[in-house]
């Protein structure tokens, strides 16, 4: 595999978590000044913008890579979501979540590698 | 979309010291949980519709998809004669249902639970092709299958001791 398309897997995966986290902050402003607020729509498109990169992303690779060979690397989004959002959003994070996260991931690599 | 506000103190947390906000994140989540909306706004019937949306998307995408296949044609590659099956516009639809609800979960349920949890979706499809479509599951996608279920209870136990308690 070429480095463009490992540069390309990495970029769709990241686009892909900043999304969640910026939605993830979008949503969380509602529930004080509602949605009729500039921070909101701007946050939320924000999200959408980053999730449709990802989208085309992802349908760029599907044409070149098996979906067999892809789908592992978004398996990989479950940690790296639980990681970023105990980093950035300051979730809490005990050993529980994270185990049962890292055990999602290895189960979702195993389902699309088999 | 109705608006719901309530007194949450998370939200507010921006200018408290780190220590009294990893302090006060229980009481917070506590907080917004008890406030948060029953019946159809429940947020984790929410994010099982939203599962069930993305779940039914897939095997109408699979469906409309094969129905109006035609390799041959040039434009083939981007998917886009996909359009022509009323399938693929259903699943469409389904799929930004699935968003909106998804939004409104991250509303009430921290990210670090409601997203593994979520992924359920990713054993869910291939039990479905098993279950529905006759297709065969090897013992290595057993296995797969086996971790995320074993995962997905890690991360559910402590809610649903949660909820007992409320």
């Amino acid at each position: 595999m070429s480095f463009l398309a490992f540069f390309l897997i990495v970029v769709s995966l990241l686009s892909f978590v900043a999304a969640q986290l910026i939605l993830k902050r979008a949503m969380e402003a509602t529930t004080t000044t509602g949605f009729r607020n500039p921070q909101f729509v701007s946050k939320v498109t924000g999200g959408i913008l980053l999730m449709t990169i990802s989208f085309f992303l992802t349908l760029g690779l599907l044409q070149r890579f098996d979906l067999s060979y892809l789908y592992p690397f978004q398996g990989l989004s479950v940690i790296f979501i639980t990681l970023m959002a105990a980093v950035v959003l300051k979730e809490k994070l005990n050993m529980r979540l994270a185990v049962g996260a890292l055990l999602i991931s290895a189960g979702i690599v195993l389902v699309s590698m088999s | 979309m109705k608006v719901i506000k309530h007194a949450d103190a998370s939200a507010q947390g921006a200018g408290y010291s780190e220590s009294i906000r990893l302090r006060e994140d229980d009481g917070a989540l506590k907080k917004r949980m008890q406030n948060r909306p029953t019946g159809f706004g429940n947020p984790w019937l929410q994010l099982a519709l939203s599962v069930a949306c993305v779940l039914v998307s897939e095997f109408l995408l699979k469906r409309g998809a094969t129905e109006v296949a035609d390799t041959g044609s040039a434009w083939s590659w981007t998917g886009l004669n996909g359009l022509a099956s009323p399938l693929v516009w259903w699943a469409i639809l389904l799929i930004i249902a699935s968003f909106v609800s998804w939004l409104y979960v991250l509303r009430y349920i921290p990210i670090t639970i409601a997203f593994p949890l979520s992924r359920v979706v990713d054993i869910l499809v291939p039990l479905g092709c098993w279950i529905f479509l006759g297709e065969l599951i090897s013992p290595l996608r057993w296995c797969g299958i086996a971790l995320v279920v074993i995962g997905l209870a890690l991360v559910a136990k402590p809610i649903a001791q949660f909820e007992e308690r409320l």
